[in-house]
């Protein structure tokens, strides 16, 4: 029943590629290696000049695709940057006779530096808003370059001196080819680091849904940051080799005209693969110089090109090549994995679900998950409290003094009518919604003013009433996003080490402990809808929360599904605090310590299952009675 | 009176910007696409008549009907192949792929095209009416052309608004944006309005192309410029509404005509486009981008 057509595989496989370093290697060194024998085959014909510009755009768009590929936003921001960094690089050799080799690593540091300053305004609005806010760099530089008669004005600007200055005129060429591609090494192994660690993971999530990334406690505006900074320096790099090699900076550089080129070159190679990255730059120089016929008619050639590759394949040559590599070898990879998961998913992951109290080394994670949630140093103490909790949206009341208080063990119930307020609730208990008034307290610490990130490193987690996985990930990636440790360290860490391997591991332990290791491999769009709550709840529970919100976990699922989530609940309740939203009284009733009623934005039961059943204000409001 | 004639500039310019931002806001908000290539069929229009009136010697109302034939045409075609294989195939594609990425590469075409069609130099389709430039208000100057121009904007962001406002099918244009899926459950044809619509918004700019190219003449890359201005204005109008979006437009025209004129002639541009992006950035919520971002 669940069949995944090989191009969904080709994409899984080519998104989530394992860390290894000798993975990253590989692909740094296919492109030196490559790069290198292409520079001294023809390194001092017409053909050599056009790979060096090639490569030099390569250095640029392998930038754009960890930055744009994969957070998924528009920022026109590059060709500003690979400005930035040619006349910069013109500059420093024009007034203090800097070689070129030397200014680029100082414009690339510089470039870093603007891009701080200006990323921390520009990364504050996301989607058409940055797009709109970043299509203005290409203007505003346009206009100033042109005026600017220190740079040369419309014109442009020469430099003296090569990146590499060779004995020979034809010495030079292949030295400047060889430092291009050497540059180009460097990026890409930085790159494809840092796309293949923990940081890769928790990007790709940023990109794909950036409430999951926050509930999940990635730094969202801290990474989006980091981004653009990432981007903006490799693209100065870029132009630092740009002008290192071609000796004259035309003011076009930093055109909108010139930024268009860029994003093209991009999608066509692949906006979510480094290499493909580097295919497009390669492709669309190598076609433009092809034949005179081309060189003339570009903007048709181009217009057709991406119009073509796109329609085939939204992810570019690169998922053009995924695909047919998956169709050549016959799914090798792909065809254990879901005969595996026919099995387990058909009756099922959770018929296994059931077992995690009899669970074997399952045991392990339950335990140290209860000394995690139990170890508060206030015994007796409530774990939440929420105090007079108002909502209110302009002049609609949706929360209206909401009181309550949970202890770190059990299971509490949240229900009420359609329109109550219980899921505005969880998100101001997560932090994804601010309250109008009042405060909520964890642990007796007050977070009332903290993101949903901080929340969760203090033990909040969360599912949501839609699912939210992260389509084009493995089930293992998905519970992984929130093992992924404090977060702490910088984009660049993910260069020098991945704790990838270490999250997986963790993941895989909840994975386990649910009875859902079968299913690991899968990627997630193929999976049931019950497969995917219990792998949304598998994240949830990954980090071993304090307080974990579940709203509606049983929507959708059959009676039987419901009985088997039912003990897994109970099972958790034993371990941590459970803040459950659900419309199936009989199961909330079942379950729960104690059940509180909401109704238009107000508490209005709270008592044991017993009183529950009992009560007139419950039947009226949710049974009809 | 030089504030005088700096507005009339200015309304003259904005309702250039405000005629692309309607096209641009009227249809993103039928198919969720920005169209990038808006510019492009003002080209075309402009060049196009040219081409036949001039060149090939056809009498100016053939060469108009005959332009904007093809426009309509190729509009109906290219959203019968690439749109209907984007977004209608098994597997529809969403995101910044469609957004922008098919319609940049439709300019790029385009351009392409009108480059070995028409060539390189600067032309423009015949003024539609002659004469000195009009006075008003005793010595307010007013070109005959940039008449025409502020007409065909109110025309077009007037009318688009009153169709959204007040027809059925108004509002079933307005739902197939807004939930696609959910449009068409309930019987709306999405895609044909996303034809319609499309077809209309370019028959819309290439008109306006024809009326304008007097006053600014084209290339066959002068597209790509108006779209920009086109997007922008469609922006600070919230992207969906297109009597926002012809508001934007004059008023960016007006500002720019006003910095020009008290400010810095050689820097309007600049100091335009810096404002314009503080504004963004300061309040991104206010200008309706908070409702575009699903995008």
């Amino acid at each position: 029943m669940i069949t995944l057509r090989p191009k969904t595989q080709a994409r899984a496989a080519l998104l989530s590629r394992q860390g290894s370093l000798g993975g990253t290697v590989a692909t740094t060194g296919l492109v030196v290696v490559v790069g290198i024998a292409v520079m001294l085959l023809f390194g001092q014909q017409y053909a050599g000049s056009v790979i060096i510009l090639a490569f030099t755009y390569a250095i640029v768009t392998a930038g754009m695709a960890v930055q744009i590929g994969f957070s998924q936003q528009i920022a026109f921001s590059q060709a500003v940057f690979m400005g930035l960094g040619a006349y910069g690089v013109a500059l420093l050799n024009a007034h203090t006779g800097m070689s070129s080799l030397l200014a680029a690593p100082v414009v690339t540091v510089g470039s870093g530096l603007v891009a701080l300053l200006l990323g921390s305004v520009v990364t504050r609005v996301s989607g058409l808003a940055l797009a709109v806010a970043t299509i203005m760099l290409p203007l505003l530089a346009t206009g100033y370059v042109s005026s600017a008669n220190y740079l040369g004005g419309s014109v442009g600007m020469p430099l003296t001196s090569n990146l590499w200055s060779g004995a020979t005129p034809g010495a030079t060429v292949v030295g400047d080819g060889i430092v291009t591609v050497a540059v180009l090494g460097i990026v890409v192994f930085a790159a494809t680091r840092i796309l293949s660690s923990d940081i890769g993971l928790e990007l790709y999530v940023l990109g794909v849904d950036e409430r999951t990334a926050a509930a999940m406690g990635v730094p969202t505006a801290r990474r989006k940051l980091e981004l653009f900074v990432l981007g903006s320096m490799f693209a100065g790099l870029g132009g630092a080799v740009y002008a290192g090699t071609q000796l004259f900076v035309p003011a076009t550089l930093v055109s909108p005209t010139a930024e268009l080129s860029l994003l093209m070159m991009l999608f066509v190679g692949g906006r979510r693969s480094i290499l493909g990255a580097i295919v497009g730059a390669l492709a669309i120089q190598y076609v433009s110089g092809a034949s005179s016929w081309v060189s003339n008619n570009i903007l048709v050639v181009e217009g057709v090109l991406i119009t073509v590759v796109l329609l085939v394949d939204p992810e570019g040559l690169a998922g053009i090549a995924a695909t047919l590599t998956a169709r050549v070898r016959g799914r090798p990879a792909g065809r254990g994995v879901v005969a595996d998961a026919v099995v387990a998913a058909e009756p099922g992951v959770p018929a296994e679900a059931t077992a995690p109290a009899a669970g074997r080394q399952a045991s392990d994670f339950g335990r140290t998950w209860a000394d995690r949630a139990g170890g508060e140093d206030r015994p007796g103490a409530p774990l939440l409290e929420c105090a007079g909790i108002d909502k209110d949206y302009g002049g609609l009341q949706v929360l209206d003094k909401v009181t309550l208080a949970l202890p770190p063990r059990g299971i509490f119930g949240l229900c009420g009518p359609n329109g109550a307020g219980k899921s505005t609730l969880l998100g101001v208990i997560g932090g994804s919604i601010s309250a109008s008034g009042g405060q909520v307290l964890l642990g007796g610490a007050d977070v009332t003013r903290m993101a949903p990130q901080q929340r969760f490193h203090l033990g909040v987690s969360r599912t949501f009433q839609a699912v939210h996985l992260i389509h084009g990930r493995s089930v293992l990636d998905n519970v992984a996003v929130s093992c992924l440790g404090a977060h702490r360290p910088g984009i660049a860490a993910g260069i020098v080490r991945s704790r990838l391997a270490e999250a997986r591991g963790k993941a895989a332990e909840a994975l386990d402990y649910l009875g859902m290791g079968g299913l690991s491999g899968q990627e997630v769009s193929g999976l049931t809808l019950e497969s995917q709550r219990m792998v949304e709840f598998a994240r949830a529970i990954a980090a071993k929360p304090r307080l974990l919100l579940l709203d509606e976990p049983t929507s959708g699922l059959s009676e039987p599904q419901r009985d088997r989530l039912k003990d897994v609940l109970r099972t958790v309740g034993e371990m941590t605090c459970v803040l459950l939203v659900e419309h199936d009284l009989t199961l909330v009733a079942q379950i729960s310590q104690k059940i509180y009623v909401l109704a238009t934005g107000g508490l209005v039961f709270e008592g044991t299952p017993d009183e529950f059943r009992q009560s007139e204000v419950v039947n009226s409001l949710l049974v009809g009675l | 009176m030089k504030l005088g004639n700096l507005l009339i500039a200015g309304l003259v310019t904005g309702s250039i910007y405000a005629v692309f931002a309607v096209c641009v806001a009227v249809w993103y908000r039928v198919s969720n696409i920005l169209n990038l290539a808006v510019g492009d069929f003002a080209m075309t229009g402009a060049l196009g008549v040219d081409y036949l009136y001039r060149v090939r010697g056809w009498p100016l109302p053939l060469s108009i009907v005959g332009t904007l034939a093809v426009v309509a045409v190729f509009g109906y075609v290219y959203d019968q192949v690439v749109l209907r294989l984007a977004q209608d195939g098994r597997r529809r594609q969403e995101g910044i792929v469609i957004t922008f990425f098919f319609t940049f590469a439709l300019s790029f075409f385009i351009d392409g095209v009108a480059k070995i069609l028409f060539g390189t130099d600067v032309h423009a389709a015949p003024a539609l009416w002659n004469g000195n430039s009009l006075t008003v208000a005793g010595n307010l100057h007013i070109e005959r052309a940039g008449v025409l121009v502020l007409g065909c904007a109110v025309v077009s962001g007037v009318m688009f608004a009153l169709y959204i406002r007040y027809t059925l099918s108004g509002k079933a244009m307005e739902a197939s944006g807004e939930n696609n899926l959910g449009a068409r459950i309930v019987g709306i044809d999405t895609r044909r309005y996303r034809r319609i619509i499309f077809v209309i918004t370019a028959v819309l700019a290439a008109i306006f192309g024809i009326v304008e190219s007097p006053i600014t003449g084209f290339t066959y890359i002068s597209g790509a410029t108006i779209s920009v201005t086109g997007f922008i204005a469609a922006a600070y109008g919230g992207f969906r509404s297109p009597g926002r979006a012809l508001l934007a437009g004059l008023v960016i025209g007006i500002a720019e005509a006003l910095l020009g004129g008290y400010v810095s002639a050689e820097y309007a541009d600049t100091l335009l486009y810096a404002i314009l992006a503080a504004l963004v950035l300061a309040r991104p919520r206010a200008l309706g981008f908070e409702s575009a971002i699903g995008a």
